[in-house]
């Protein structure tokens, strides 16, 4: 019996602007979607060419549930998104150059070559790299929320983790110690809908996994997260709840994972109609309809943002490119952290 | 050529820093070396004038080479090329000590009994070096075989080896060193010799005890022990001795003992019958052209016994062996033995008779290949030929006296002309004799 | 005072210094601890900043590196050492790696009460340092005496670093020594010579200090230098091996069981680096390959006990 609330597909003009985004935050939105995916699809062409050592995985489909939730962070807030979750990085302000250096393990990525594909972030956006133990982040996140209540800031945690994942015992030990202390941590669910080969009825028992909430004291949502908007909107006042002192929410957000689980994946697993009835649901397309429907975009400025994020995307590779690879010299450095490392302002 | 390492083999000479001609103190630098383990110099081995260079820059010899002359008298010189781990033929008399670097001072042996250990191992003995002492033995230049060892199975230590080198670098030291090396590693309670039953009290070896107990084994497996007796009729000696104690005692401050009289005798005999002055290495027989001899010393209270020698006893008359004898037995007492005093033997002689026994069986001391003993000097009825060459009864004063003889080289009969040739020497000394 | 107390001096003075530092696990606040470590904290620092925890290693050390990440200095208590294996994923996937990788440090400190000898059983007995001795990233130190438990732990909650401190329960309250009362750090990686001696070495740590110096106390006749590590990762090389090339004979002690255990790794850096200094071959004597047996009899058996201190010293000495 489900117990989670299903929240409303996105409304009018009007009923974003009550949540707080203007109409250039609007187009913001659309450019961090598409960038997102550009430079997704342009990651799949160096792989193929071998520019990219390791795997590569990316979140084709997540673009809307990925930036929807980024934007209603504040600029305080912390997160830690997952490989799906490349919309988060764009949207607090990882330079692409930075990113498709990490994947070609450049010096110059976040990561300096010392972790592949999305395990990365820039702290000083307020973001911590994932690890591939899913999903140990949730405890760090809790972590950091903890910390945000003993210092009794105004600052919020968001914790990302996979259906697949939630089957792990950290999800549980997570959302059980933030509801028990009413930490201010929102979990972000990007279910979507197989964790490589496994479909969700041979994941979890529940109808929603955010129908769990209950059972760590506070609120399951469960949003169409190829709706950027209601992402958006659901993302926000989870998060302002939290800031409030209401505690946590967990927010599923149900997409398809439009491609294989990496790229050596092609998903035969999935029934075709599945992709066919989601690719319906594109996040981007859906949203790029919608900003012409209620927000008079225009073509010219639909051009202007597809040629920009081209560009853009084109001087990022070619300045990525010109990164060396690491010195083999390098790799003993830095086991270790120097106590004048503590306390930078990334640090507060 | 030292051993610089205990897989090396050979090294060559890089440099000398000394010239023919030049004088040279002990421990000073006298060459330069190059083994494919380590670049070193090469302290010489004692102070004279550098009298002659056998080795040139640039040549790569094997361990144990002789490079160089101190001294320049042509003094015994090692015969063939010595191995490292045999007994290389020791220095002559101190004044001219060769430049054979491979052993600046000669193991201090702890002494036994009859059968000293003061000349290393028998050809073919083999123990374990450990790391370290592999390393300090490269270091110092030093055969580990020639240390005292006080380790599980008679290894040599690490303390013993260092103890070993410190002795080399002070004069007093061979019998002082192996009780020292005894004291440097003061033997802990030994390994649980089980229980003890009521009666019975425990003490260690010492190192000396041990040294001791290893050695007569160690001999009588190697030779084939053998004991011929003779008796003496020592008349002639006793006469001759009484002659000569008062003017020696004033004169030399020396007591010409029976002991003296018998090494001088002995001497010229083996001259005769070499083989029982002589080693067996392999299948090969060393005999010598000298006669190094070795004379057992009791130490006080029945602790121990040392066996000093006396070098080139061939060379000495009646009055140096005395000399030589009543010098060695008071160093011995007074532990200033050097470690060059128990090293070298080629015979010895031991005096168990000093108690009033008559007669033994004492061990060989390796390796050696006799030893003889002389027993108390006791009046005895004896038939005696009068001025008719009529048979008659006459007091006389007798000794006898035993070889042991190692009979994989020395047959009955060689030992008994020894014996005879020995006797006659004795019943026969002449006034004039000395 | 106790080595207990110690502990418990040094984490009050930390926590009065630093804002930052706070504690959290289970039972810390209310109840003051399992070994009462922490009593009369929370009346002091608030439940905010000596924190019950929910009985979930993952939420305490998870918990940890996330604030760690945010600016505090959490001072992590893992019940009982054993528990750690509960939580290891976040040491060890997150903690140690985060910095090395994505450049953060992670200041946390984590308390282990390990060791056995009063038939604790299987799972709160064990000293489990070897396993992340081998973990890049972390530290782990073992102090042994009540002066080196508190300046260690506030070297640790100072240190930039993951660092795991063992404190070994045996000794909380039979182990009494000088303290000083200002604060004072030990550094961390520097060995201590717990005794000075000339044939022979003992490296160890933790409680086994004290059964190595009970031994070398009734072999009067032999000299023995004892090594007391202080620090399993980063561990004093050349402390060591400054004492092996004088003695040039090496035992070492621990508690841990032996196969892996990290005894092995300073026998093979000693035969690496001192081959040649040595004079025996390198003697380890550890508790055997079991779990840790409940009957004091059997753990009697496996905790190594004086007597096979002085049999393992004779040993070494005779060869």
């Amino acid at each position: 019996m489900a117990t989670a609330r299903v929240a409303e597909p996105s409304g009018s003009l009007g009923e974003v602007k009550e949540w707080g985004l203007d109409r250039e935050d609007l187009l913001g939105i659309y450019r961090n979607m598409l960038t997102t995916r550009s430079i997704e699809e342009r990651g799949h062409i160096l792989y193929k060419q071998g520019k990219i050592p390791g795997s590569f995985y990316t979140g084709r489909g997540n673009e809307g549930a990925s930036v929807g939730v980024a934007t209603a962070m504040g600029p305080e807030d912390v997160g830690t998104p997952l490989h799906r979750d490349m919309g988060v990085h764009i949207t607090r302000g990882v330079e692409p150059w930075r990113i498709f250096a990490n994947y070609m393990a450049r010096i110059d990525g976040l990561a300096h070559g010392r972790d592949g594909n999305v395990h990365m972030a820039d702290d000083h956006l307020g973001l911590i790299a994932m690890v591939s133990h899913l999903p140990a982040m949730l405890p760090v996140a809790v972590g950091c929320a903890l910390a945000f209540r003993i210092r009794e800031e105004k600052r919020v945690s968001v914790g990302w983790f996979g259906e697949g994942s939630s089957s792990r015992g950290d999800t549980h030990e997570a959302m059980n110690f933030a509801g028990v202390r009413r930490l201010p941590v929102v979990f972000i669910c990007d279910n979507n809908q197989w964790a490589y080969s496994t479909p969700t009825h041979l994941e979890y028992a529940v109808e929603h996994l955010a129908d769990r909430a209950q059972a760590y004291g506070f609120e399951g949502v469960v949003v169409d997260g190829t709706d950027v908007l209601a992402v958006h909107r659901e993302a926000k006042r989870a998060i302002e709840k939290a800031r409030d002192g209401g505690g946590p929410t967990l927010i599923e957000c149900l997409t398809l994972r439009m491609e294989g689980h990496a790229v050596h994946d092609d998903a035969f697993y999935v029934p075709k109609e599945l992709f066919e009835r989601w690719a319906e649901k594109d996040p981007i397309e859906r949203y790029r309809v919608w900003l012409h429907e209620n927000a008079d975009f225009s073509d010219a400025e639909e051009e202007e943002i597809k040629l920009s994020v081209k560009k853009h995307l084109n001087d990022a590779l070619e300045r990525a490119d010109q990164s060396p690879l690491p010195h083999p010299e390098s790799l003993t450095v830095g086991v270790y952290a120097d106590p004048e490392e503590l306390d930078t302002p990334h640090h507060k | 050529m030292p051993q610089m390492g205990v897989s090396v083999s050979e090294g060559t000479v890089t440099k000398w820093l000394k010239n023919p001609g030049d004088t040279v103190e002990a421990d000073e630098s006298l060459l330069e070396i190059s083994t494919d383990k380590v670049d070193t110099e090469v302290p010489s081995p004692g102070s004279g004038v550098l009298s002659e260079i056998l080795v040139q820059e640039g040549e790569t010899v094997a361990v144990g080479t002789v490079l160089a002359r101190i001294g320049g008298d042509g003094a015994a010189t090692p015969s063939g090329p010595p191995a490292p781990r045999v007994e290389a033929p020791p220095p002559p008399p101190a004044p001219e000590p060769e430049a054979v670097a491979e052993t600046p001072a000669p193991a201090p042996e702890p002494a036994t009994a009859p059968a000293p250990a003061g000349n290393g191992h028998a050809a073919g003995e083999h123990t374990f070096v450990s790391p370290v002492v592999a390393r300090i033995a490269a270091e110092h230049g030093i055969d580990p075989a020639r240390v005292a060892g006080t380790g599980a199975g008679g290894r040599v230590t690490k303390k013993d080896i260092l103890a070993f080198v410190e002795a080399g670098t002070q004069a007093p030291a061979a019998p002082a060193a192996a009780p020292a090396a005894a004291q440097a590693v003061p033997p802990p309670a030994p390994v649980a010799p089980g229980e003890l039953g009521p009666g019975e009290q425990l003490e260690p070896m010492n190192a000396m005890r041990r040294g001791i107990a290893e050695h007569m084994r160690r001999s009588l497996d190697t030779a084939a022990h053998v004991t011929s007796a003779i008796e003496v009729d020592m008349s002639k000696v006793v006469a001759i001795r009484e002659k000569l104690k008062a003017e020696y005692v004033r004169s030399y401050g020396v007591n010409p003992t029976y002991l003296a009289f018998v090494a001088r005798a002995a001497v010229d005999t083996l001259k005769d019958w070499p083989w029982v002055n002589a080693e067996l290495r392999g299948e090969s027989i060393v005999t010598h052209s000298h006669v190094n001899l070795g004379f057992a010393v009791a130490l006080e209270g029945g602790k121990g016994l040392i066996v000093p020698v006396l070098k080139n006893a061939e060379g000495l008359n009646l009055l140096g062996m005395a000399r030589g004898v009543a010098d060695l037995a008071e160093r011995a007492r007074t532990k200033r033995l050097t470690p060059d005093d128990v090293q070298g033997g080629t015979f010895t002689i031991t005096n168990p008779g000093s108690f009033g026994t008559f007669h033994g069986t004492p061990v060989i001391s390796q390796p050696q290949s006799g030893i003889l003993g002389t027993y108390a000097v006791v009046k005895r009825p004896w038939v005696v030929q009068d001025e008719l060459g009529q048979d008659v009864i006459a007091i006389r004063p007798i000794m006898n006296l035993t070889l042991t003889y190692d009979h994989r080289l020395v047959d009955g009969a060689y030992a008994g002309q020894f014996l005879h040739d020995l006797r006659e020497r004795l019943e026969s000394w002449g006034e004039s004799d000395y | 005072m106790t080595y207990l107390q110690a502990i418990s001096d040094g984490l009050r003075q930390e926590m009065r210094r630093d804002k930052r530092v706070f504690v959290i696990g289970e039972d810390v606040g209310v109840y003051g601890g399992a070994f009462k470590v922490t009593l009369g904290f929370q009346e002091e620092f608030g439940p905010w900043r000596v924190l019950d925890a929910p009985l979930s290693e993952t939420a305490i050390l998870g918990g940890a590196t996330g604030a760690a990440m945010m600016g505090m200095r959490p001072v992590a208590e893992m019940q009982f050492a054993d528990f750690i294996s509960c939580g290891w994923d976040h040491l060890v996937t997150v903690a140690a790696k985060q910095h090395w990788r994505a450049g953060s440090p992670v200041p946390i400190t984590v308390r282990l009460p390990s060791g056995g000898g009063f038939s604790g059983g299987p799972f709160h007995s064990q000293n489990p340092e070897s396993s992340f001795a081998h973990i890049p990233g972390l530290k782990c130190v073992c102090p042994s005496t009540p002066a080196d438990a508190k300046g260690l732990l506030i070297a640790a909650i100072q240190d930039p670093n993951p660092v795991l401190f063992f404190e070994h329960k045996h000794l909380y309250r039979r182990i009494k020594g000088e303290v000083p009362d200002e604060r004072y750090t030990v550094p961390i990686g520097k060995a201590r010579i717990h005794r000075e001696g000339e044939d022979v070495t003992v490296v160890t740590w933790g409680a086994m200090v004290y059964t190595a110096d009970e031994a070398a106390t009734q072999l009067g006749d032999l000299s023995v230098e004892i090594v007391d590590l202080r620090t399993i990762l980063p561990w004093d090389k050349e402390a060591v091996l400054t004492s092996v090339r004088k003695t040039s004979k090496l035992l070492v002690l621990h508690e841990d069981t032996h196969t892996g255990g990290f005894g092995a790794e300073i026998a093979a850096t000693v035969a690496e680096q001192a081959f040649e200094d040595l004079d025996a071959p390198i003697k380890r004597l550890t508790a055997p390959d079991t779990p840790v047996p409940f009957a004091p009899v059997l753990e009697q058996a496996f905790i190594p006990q004086v007597s096979d201190v002085v049999a393992a010293l004779r040993e070494l000495a005779e060869y």
